[in-house]
């Protein structure tokens, strides 16, 4: 156990802090990720950090990576806190997608899908819940037939984050038709611009449309735009949700930056209630616990171990953190909470609406709680 | 930076677990319970070499750092010792080697010396009977001729009076937190195994009531508590040995995290055994009375939430994404 900094992880703590100084700032308080405007802003921002081949650093350079472990990979997102920057328009793609076309894709797929993702070029939504496919995800009943060399999709797809507004979309699908459950499901990527694809947004819960639903009218989609084998959909997809839960989704710094901006609002409160005081200083633990968790789960992948079914406890853990540091904001602002007038105000309100979503996306937290209880204790299922 | 242990801390977390398994076992804690301390079990601990992990090697001892005590005081946490072997080898030992009293520590790595630890913090003195010396902040002292026992929830813990400490000692109260909270991961850890295998055991309504998702996720949130735990406490050994200036702040997270993971977890096991759980017949018992005591020992949560309440909300300690390991702060 060694827990100093090297220093070169130094250097490019200072070479992360360097860079953001100077270009995030431009970025701040964007309009939201989940209008068309700010999409685009932030787009925009992406496209930024590909001018500094920041898009996703541990990406091997030939993918526009750098290269880097995962240990720089939690420096960076420190630095990229600090600085504020803007949320990453791209995170289905960097976050989920990436890391697995990068165990699961041909070299082709690998050259063809990364290099446009790093750079911003193309954003990626995700195309797994249906509307009776949701915490029972292995009841999809989307159709891809193969014909020839083409897979004709035919279904629905719903809650699919960012396809409001995407280039691209990746998902589940049901390649053999007479299957059941988890078999015969395949996981394939396609544009949104397909012929046969109708995009129809979902207002929510803030009024802005961020998720949407998508329908697919025997959409042709080109077979070599399948990752891994035909039937092995379900095996990917998992992975995919490891990771979505795991180490990439929610680095620590977000909630080690919300938990430092709680506790300068409950500095500034005149008279803030001794209970909230005790949510703020317990949120600072819990946001260490949570980086000091993340660094010893890096530590362990770097040394070639592997994110097993604890990387649901990570989802709840931030999710329900996360709920609990707004709540206490919003808390602390009282009466001026509900007024959209301040930015600075309206964020902590947003902040804790977008919160609520936290213990459901992704898996929500009670199919979470299964898991753990399944494959980490072993109760019966 | 590498947050993993060696395999040389794995290997000793795996022998102690190992030795402590088969000396150790919940029937020796019934018979402690019925007929006093067996000085079998210093004399098993010392011939493992036990008293000596933290002595300098140049007193005689093993060397090791705060980091394997933390991992032994869980181990010793997980299988319920009491006795004297975390206070005289993984509290005492780093305090006299902090100190430089090398005759006293040469004494501990021979298995020669037990060592009680009187503290203004609490209201007693474990274990005083079998001690040999206890140290206070002036340094060790001879037990007193005569003392008093004092009942404890915990019917395997032994505390007695009189106290006569003139000042606190900030390095014995931290050292002494930091592997009480780690005694605490184990005793957690080990309610939730006795809880979870009583789950896949106890069948109602045609099935084991581990299948039911209320008992699932009952276990699954003391799974999660303890997960979050550990880290705070290895980290917090690590700040503490390499002498952190914000180590406190720490440490005090660490006996607050241990301690809320412990709790949850007494309270959750009870809860799934049922009535069972309520009687003295089930082994639980004796892990929930040891949390119970050990959650007021070396600093309540009254304490350690003011203390981290200072460093956090006092603005004494950096905080912010970047500063978790950066007691020097890169770049302020």
């Amino acid at each position: 156990m060694d827990l100093q900094y090297t220093p070169e992880q130094t250097e490019f703590r200072a070479e992360v802090h360097a860079w953001m100084a100077s270009h995030a700032p431009k970025f701040h308080n964007l309009p939201s990720l989940e209008s068309r405007v700010g999409y685009d802003a932030h787009v925009a921002w992406e496209r930024e950090l590909a001018t500094g081949n920041w898009g996703m650093v541990t990406w091997p350079e030939k993918y526009g990576g750098r290269d880097l472990d995962l240990i720089r990979w939690l420096i960076f997102e420190e630095e990229y806190y600090r600085a504020d920057a803007p949320a990453r328009a791209n995170q289905n793609g960097i976050f989920l997608l990436g890391p697995t076309i990068m165990e699961f894709g041909t070299g082709e797929q690998k050259e063809r899908f990364l290099p446009p993702m790093a750079g911003g070029e193309i954003v990626w939504c995700q195309g797994w819940s249906e509307p009776d496919a949701g915490s029972d995800m292995a009841a999809i009943r989307s159709k891809a037939i193969r014909d020839g060399d083409h897979y004709v999709i035919t279904g629905q797809k719903t809650w699919s984050s960012r396809a409001a507004y995407a280039d691209w979309c990746f998902g589940l699908f049901r390649t053999d038709p007479a299957s059941q459950r988890h078999k015969g499901l395949s996981f394939i990527l396609m544009p949104l611009n397909t012929p046969g694809i109708t995009v129809r947004p979902i207002r929510q819960l803030h009024g802005d449309t961020g998720f949407a639903e998508i329908f697919f009218d025997e959409v042709r989609v080109p077979v070599e735009n399948r990752i891994a084998a035909e039937g092995e959909g379900w095996n990917v997809a998992m992975a995919t949700a490891g990771f979505e839960r795991g180490l990439m989704l929610r680095s620590p710094a977000r909630f080690q930056r919300t938990a430092q901006r709680l506790v300068d609002l409950f500095r500034a409160h005149p008279n803030p209630a001794p209970g909230l005081r005790d949510t703020v200083t317990k949120s600072w633990m819990d946001a260490e616990a949570y980086a000091l968790n993340t660094y010893l789960v890096a530590s362990t992948i770097e040394a070639g171990g592997r994110i097993g079914a604890e990387a649901s406890m990570n989802k709840i853990f931030w999710s329900e953190l996360d709920r609990r540091m707004h709540r206490a904001a919003v808390s602390l602002l009282g009466a001026a909470a509900e007024l959209r007038a301040d930015p600075a105000i309206t964020a902590w309100l947003d902040g804790y609406i977008f919160s609520l979503a936290g213990p459901i996306y992704a898996g929500s937290n009670e199919i979470q709680r299964n898991i753990v209880a399944e494959r980490v204790l072993g109760l019966p299922r | 930076m590498d947050f993993r242990f060696s395999e040389a801390q794995t290997a000793l977390r795996d022998s102690v677990r190992a030795y402590l398994d088969d000396a150790h076992p919940p029937a020796l804690l019934r018979r402690l319970d019925r007929d006093g301390p067996d000085p079998s079990i210093w004399r098993g601990l010392a011939k493992m070499g036990l008293p000596a992990a933290l002595v300098p090697e140049a007193a005689g001892g093993l060397g090791l750092t705060l980091v394997e005590g933390a991992l032994i005081a869980a181990e010793l946490g997980r299988a319920n010792l009491g006795d004297l072997l975390a206070d005289t080898a993984l509290i005492a030992a780093p305090w006299l080697a902090h100190h430089g009293d090398t005759g006293a520590l040469a004494d501990i790595a021979a298995g020669t010396r037990r060592i009680a630890l009187a503290h203004k913090i609490n209201p007693w003195i474990a274990d005083l009977d079998q001690a040999d010396a206890v140290l206070t902040a002036a340094g060790l002292v001879p037990p007193p001729s005569t003392k008093t026992r004092l009942e404890s929830v915990d019917p395997l813990r032994r505390l007695f009076t009189p106290l006569s400490i003139a000042h606190a000692d900030d390095l014995l109260l931290n050292l002494a937190a930091l592997m009480t909270a780690a005694q605490m991961l184990g005793a957690t850890e080990r309610m939730l195994a006795m809880a979870t295998d009583y789950a896949k055991t106890r069948k109602q309504f045609g099935q084991p009531i581990g299948a039911f998702q209320a008992i699932k996720h009952l276990l699954a949130n003391v799974a999660e508590r303890l997960e979050f735990a550990r880290p705070v406490v290895w980290h917090a050994a690590y700040a503490l040995h390499h002498g952190h200036p914000h180590a406190p702040t720490h440490v005090s997270h660490a006996k607050l995290a241990a301690t809320d993971a412990a709790m949850l977890a007494a309270e959750t096991a009870i809860q799934v055994h049922g009535a069972m759980g309520y009687t003295y017949e089930v082994d639980l018992h004796y892990w929930m009375k040891r949390t119970w005591a050990l959650a007021g020992a070396w600093g309540d949560q009254n304490f350690h939430q003011q203390r981290v309440d200072q460093a956090i909300i006092g603005g004494l300690l950096p905080i912010g994404p970047g500063t978790t390991f950066s007691s020097e702060d890169q770049h302020a």
